[in-house]
């Protein structure tokens, strides 16, 4: 089965851990998984492990530094989760205007 | 960025409402795609788009005339028949009435909840067999 790049993304970001290495990661830059573990409620090995999840979706990348990686976050896919999210309400959006026509004219009818 | 919200306030009451949201035929002339619906919690439904575009629903609430509440399966066949993972998110639809009329509210959401609350195995082989 094929899956969805967007799909992929959000099932990464489906867990809180993981969201908050994001959100580290965005306000901090660059970090490596040992700088990250130090700031989350969390073991370095957990945070490895969420890390790989992460870039598996596309979300982080990783480059070496020394004996370490040092991750850092690739805006692109966090990008088109946004996007598809605004998608979404704008189909709202249109949906719900196409609603208020068909209800005007079923009351029309009456 | 969790969930989407929309709202409307549409001059009608919720009775006159209810039906342009639940019945199938109606909610074809407004939605952007063909709608068949089992309109009953746990009742399957798809929506088919002219591209060819198919999604399965689920039925998670029927309150008429207050509440419908489904959410899309984790997956979708585009024209080809070719089946694509997508993200499941439920549609909550409630129609509250206002001195205006009838206020309607659309709540899309959440994104991240994939795998917090999976889809129950046995709907999701069902709707793939329908």
């Amino acid at each position: 089965m094929k899956r969805d790049p967007t799909d992929a993304i959000f099932s990464a970001l489906a867990d809180a851990t993981r969201r908050q290495v994001i959100r580290t990661l965005s306000e901090h830059g660059p970090a490596t998984a040992t700088s990250l573990a130090a700031a989350l409620p969390v073991t370095r090995q957990a945070v490895t492990k969420h890390l790989n999840a992460l870039a598996e979706a596309g979300l982080v990348t990783a480059s070496r530094q020394g004996r370490e990686r040092l991750y850092q976050i690739s805006p692109q896919p966090l990008t088109s989760a946004v996007s598809w999210m605004a998608d979404l309400g704008g189909r709202w959006d249109e949906r719900l205007a196409a609603l208020r026509e068909h209800i005007a004219s079923s009351k029309r009818r009456k | 960025m969790e969930s989407i919200e929309r709202e409307v306030t549409l001059p009608a009451s919720p009775a006159e409402i209810w039906p342009a949201v639940s019945q199938p035929e109606q909610i074809s002339a407004w939605f952007g795609a063909e709608a068949e619906l089992d309109l009953r919690p746990g009742g399957h439904g798809v929506f088919r788009w002219g591209d060819g575009t198919e999604r399965p629903v689920l039925v998670e609430a029927v309150d008429a005339p207050r509440r419908l509440t489904f959410r899309w399966l984790p997956f979708q066949r585009a024209g080809a028949g070719k089946v694509m993972t997508v993200p499941s998110t439920r549609v909550d639809i409630t129609l509250e009435e206002v001195p205006e009329g009838t206020r309607v509210r659309v709540v899309e959401g959440p994104a991240f909840a994939l795998r917090a609350r999976p889809v129950p195995v046995d709907s999701a082989l069902e709707a793939i067999g329908s």
